[in-house]
């Protein structure tokens, strides 16, 4: 074979440039479980099938959430069959939704459950039942394994996510006098999960001030004691301490005193929680099922879903809230729910990246990361060597307004979001690019609510959770913030106010 | 020539120094006590300079060509300091002679450098301006020098590696001085010659270094390594010395096999000659099969179920000569079945049950073998166990880990179990523990096998007495969820070895 020159200087040249570049290997991906299409259609009023069918149920569950899935549980419980649950997405769980691969399921939201305390009788009640809770001893396999979260600063990995080291003996001091406060507040016993149970009016000053306004009153200025009020903050609510209700900010730290080291988590999150739930009410549940309209109709309610209308005596609505307005026949714009946006991400390691010395753990934290982090979905494995895993990598969109950060899920693309995650992740590993071979994100405008000064105490808030009227409102977001203990709750204590009136029957 | 000429000088200080760092950081690394090491090596190295300074007032004529030969000595000599000290320190007793020889050997050349150099161009610059400049430029490569040895020579090249490329400096230094100084030469053919056969030797060096510090690192392990591989899981190194063969895994002693026979003898006879009728038996952990080798003592066996990670290890004890030797062919027994796999998920999805469970994991090292010594882990294994069943646990030594012994011992107790300790002295280990755990009442036997070589019948009974200095101590039980057993286990041997 003759080669020309140019033909060997192109080859050559070539050669050069591949060597030169970085052996990255390419990374596959994309969006997944995108629901704001749907979400838009009910804003934007957009046209719907007129109903066809006519299917009567005693009770309509609208919203497949932990709320809904928890009022199907309880009616399935309490041997009520004539319900149906209707379901926007694919698949049920919302924000306990989770996926699965070779290498292990993992979560695409909520990925735990605080072990909890004695007034979070549900959650009780539905761990026991699961085998989470024997007797009175929690099940160490679903206990979260040693050694359990760990946070990246000075360069450095320490053990645990509140910050240890570099503290200077100011820090010390308003960390202890911030405890202090803390365990004041616990013991007034008005910070409770069921947040609900212990709501007392001795408090709502703290509900008109930022989080951040109380602390700066306390005398609580540490650099290193606010931002790990923001990363809490963030974490639970999506939102910085400024844009939190101080009386949030207390209860994230005031609710809690476990008594066994937890949290409570599996490698799909809390969408084994899910699973167990379909595994009894699954029947019950439609998917693929969006509710476009909700009208009165006599002493009842009429559900529009697809071409058939639902007749109800009693419609429990487990959806976000905010979606009520667009669905409800003649309610009003709603004031006071305000939600964080979010976007978390599945990457599948091939290969883990190289530790230097500190132990894997399953929360990891990095310091001034705007993101939260990741968990790693092996790190409940029995097994003793793990060579693959799936991290699942949170983000709560919390420095700019909701709806800018919103604007930015729509109209930046996946690769972009991609570079981020990496970006933020090689300051801590950074050989993470030749690690990972996918990266899937989903993206949440709404994704919890947000407790805003004020949320906690608003009228409107307190008046849709009162469950006085055919429509009764279960999603967590009515207690002004979105945890799995309070989407249980509502969900709960809406089926059991249909059952106190319809007496049981089925 | 003047800017060639300093650089010259530069580039000199700074090998001198290098050789003098490399010298310095190899003592210490090897004999400890680096204060000591870099005290007594620097103060030979400036006394030798001082010889050497001494000696030059000895030369008279040729002294380029002087020159020319003193760098391809520091070369040739430097270069390879670094190699032959390593060597000697694994094959030899002579290894502080021959060092305090090279630094004094290398000091006293590098004393003459500087002094001949600068009669060498002192017909060229005024005396003033020369001692300046040659004293500047030899402070400048020693700064150079002593920043770029910790930053960059000693992370990324390593000693020999380092020693050989400053040593290739030094002969090139040497070539390019047969140019700078060529009028002032006889005939530099033949040196040009002997510098390109020195800087072959020592790129030839410096390609062979790995090796060179690889044969040197082996003899370090004291004793001949007859087998080393690493698997997917672990390193696996086996040495001898004379009759004395031992298994290291990620370099933790495993066995010795002139006493291991205390350890495995003790690890099955008290438990299992206490079980009536014993059929089934299940090893987990134990791949090198002398576990298995005292269990088939027992002819009422009818099967040894033995669970281990890694199939090299099993393989290894299977075919290998001198462990076959060692083991008794145990692996071969037809009463015999090896299964490669992960010990908890397999107590986990297995559901036979066994008359006598023998768990010998390795130490716990890090949370990953820890998950093996926890109440979930024991609570899988107990529910193997049959009706007269009983379990035996090897938990490190009550006397050097005092508090991760009892530490298992309650573990045991919180998985529901009635716990024996009991402990042996294996002189390679030392005092070592182990538990006997069981449902029901365990009593020591009153039979053994016949031809055992440590554990009798009368010896028992001390067995399961512990003096004060290794009584229980109350501890934590150790839990997935919280791992205290790993933090106690690494405490435990902190203190010791501080």
């Amino acid at each position: 074979m003759r080669v020309s020159r140019r033909k060997f200087l192109h080859a050559g040249s070539a050669a050069l440039v591949g060597l030169s570049v970085k052996g990255d290997r390419p990374i596959a991906g994309s969006f997944v479980n995108d629901s704001f299409q749907l979400g838009h259609k009910l804003r934007d009023r957009s046209s719907f099938p007129v109903a066809r069918s006519v299917e009567k149920r005693a009770v309509v569950i609208v919203g497949g959430g932990i709320a809904g899935l928890s009022a199907a549980w309880r009616l399935h419980k309490r041997d009520f069959k004539d319900f149906v649950l209707l379901e926007m997405n694919e698949q049920a769980g919302g924000n306990s939704r989770w996926g699965e691969n070779e290498i292990t399921a993992y979560p695409w939201g909520a990925h735990y459950i605080p072990v909890p305390g004695p007034k979070a009788t549900y959650v009780r009640e539905l761990l026991e039942e699961f085998g989470v809770l024997r007797g009175a001893v929690w099940e160490e396999r679903f206990l979260c394994f040693t050694p359990q979260d760990r946070l990246f600063l000075y360069g450095r990995w320490q053990e645990g996510i509140e910050p240890a080291i570099g503290l200077s003996a100011n820090d010390r001091e308003q960390f202890q006098r911030l405890e202090d406060c803390i365990h004041t507040f616990r013991e007034s016993g008005e910070f409770t999960i069921p947040m609900e149970r212990g709501l007392s009016s001795h408090s709502a000053d703290l509900d008109r001030i930022p989080f951040n306004d109380w602390l700066q009153s306390q005398g609580m200025n540490s650099k290193l004691l606010k931002w790990y009020m923001n990363y809490c903050c963030r974490d639970d609510y999506g939102a910085l301490a400024s844009d939190t209700s101080a009386w949030a900010g207390i209860h994230y730290f005031a609710s809690r005193d476990p008594d066994e080291k937890g949290p409570i988590t599996w490698p799909e999150g809390n969408g084994w929680i899910v699973k167990r739930l379909l595994e009894r009410v699954g029947a019950f549940v439609r998917t693929g099922q969006m509710a476009h309209r909700i009208a009165k109709r006599g002493s009842g309610c009429s559900v529009f879903s697809g071409e058939t209308e639902y007749q109800a005596e009693f419609v429990i609505f487990a959806a976000p809230t905010f979606l009520a307005p667009y669905l409800v026949e003649g309610m009003a714009p709603l004031h006071d729910f305000e939600y964080s946006p979010w976007l978390t991400a599945n990457l599948t390691l091939d290969r883990l990246p190289a530790n230097h010395g500190a132990d894997a753990t399953w929360d990891n934290v990095v310091m001034d990361s705007p993101t939260l982090g990741y968990v790693d979905a092996m790190h409940q494995t029995l097994l003793s060597r793990v060579e693959r895993t799936v991290w699942t990598f949170y983000w709560a969109l919390a420095e700019r307004p909701p709806a800018v950060n919103r604007q930015s899920l729509l109209d930046k693309d996946w690769s972009y979001w991609k570079e981020a995650i990496l970006h933020d992740l090689e300051r801590v590993h950074p050989d993470i690019r030749r690690c990972v071979s996918r990266i899937d994100i989903m993206r949440f405008g709404h994704a919890m609510a947000r407790p805003r000064p004020g949320a906690i105490f608003s009228a409107e808030r307190r008046k849709l959770a009162s469950l006085n009227s055919r429509l009764l409102f279960a999603n967590s977001d009515l207690s002004g913030f979105s945890i799995f203990e309070e989407a249980q709750y509502r969900g709960v204590r809406a089926a059991e106010k249909v059952l106190d009136i319809l007496g049981g029957r089925s | 020539m003047g800017i060639l000429l300093f650089i010259t000088v530069l580039l000199i200080a700074a090998c001198g120094l290098i050789y003098e760092l490399i010298a310095g950081t190899l003592a210490s690394y090897l004999l400890g006590d680096s204060v000591l090491q870099f005290s007594t090596i620097i103060g030979c190295y400036l006394f030798a300079m001082g010889i050497g300074s001494a000696l030059s007032r000895y030369i008279h004529r040729g002294l380029a060509y002087r020159f020319v030969w003193i760098e391809l000595l520091l070369g040739v000599i430097g270069g390879f300091s670094s190699a032959l000290l390593f060597l000697a320190f694994a094959y030899s007793q002579g290894f502080q002679i021959l060092m305090y020889a090279l630094v004094v050997v290398i000091g006293t050349l590098v004393g003459l450098e500087i002094p001949i150099l600068m009669r060498i161009v002192r017909e060229r610059y005024h005396f003033r301006d020369v001692v300046a400049h040659v004293l500047t430029f030899d402070y400048l490569g020693a700064l150079g020098a002593s920043l770029l040895f910790p930053i960059l020579l000693v992370p990324y090249l390593g000693l020999v590696r380092s020693a050989m490329l400053f040593g290739l400096v030094n002969v090139a230094v040497a070539l390019w001085s047969t140019f700078l100084f060529a009028r002032q030469l006889p005939s530099t053919h033949a040196l040009r010659a002997v510098c390109v056969v020195l800087i072959c030797a020592l790129a030839a060096g410096l390609s062979q270094a790995k090796r060179i510090t690889a044969v040197a690192e082996d003899n370090i392990y004291a004793d001949e390594i007859i087998f080393a591989r690493d698997t997917r899981y672990q390193h696996i190194v086996l040495t001898r010395f004379k009759d004395d063969i031992r298994l290291f895994l990620n370099s933790h002693l495993q066995f010795s096999s002139r006493d291991e026979y205390r350890y495995h003898e003790a690890l099955i006879h008290p438990g299992l000659s206490a079980v009536p009728a014993p059929r089934r038996v299940l090893v987990l952990g134990g791949g090198d099969g002398l576990a298995v080798r005292e269990i088939l003592k027992y002819p009422q066996v009818e099967s040894v179920t033995l669970v281990d990670l890694d199939p090299e290890m099993t393989r290894l004890f299977s075919t290998h000569p001198m462990l076959l030797g060692l083991n008794q062919k145990s692996f071969q027994s037809p009463r015999v079945h090896i299964i490669n796999a992960d010990a908890f998920p397999w107590v986990d999805s297995n559901t036979d049950s066994f008359d006598f469970i023998v768990i010998d994991f390795p130490d716990p090292t890090n949370y990953a073998l820890g998950k093996l010594y926890t109440t979930a882990f024991y609570k899988a294994a107990a529910r193997h166990l049959s009706a007269q069943g009983l379990m035996v646990v090897q938990s490190t030594s009550p006397m050097f880990a005092r508090d991760s012994y009892w530490c298992i011992v309650e573990t045991l107790k919180q998985a529901g179990l009635h716990t024996y300790p009991y402990h042996v002295y294996v002189p390679s280990f030392g005092e070592w523990g182990f538990v006997i755990a069981s449902a029901h009442e365990y009593v020591t036997p009153t039979l053994l096998p016949t031809g055992l070589r440590f554990v009798a019948v009368d010896g028992l009974p001390a067995m399961f007495q512990f003096p004060p200095d290794m009584s229980p101590i109350p501890m934590p039980p150790n839990r997935l969820n919280d791992q205290v057993l790993v933090r106690a286990y690494d405490q435990d041997w902190k203190d010791i070895s501080h």
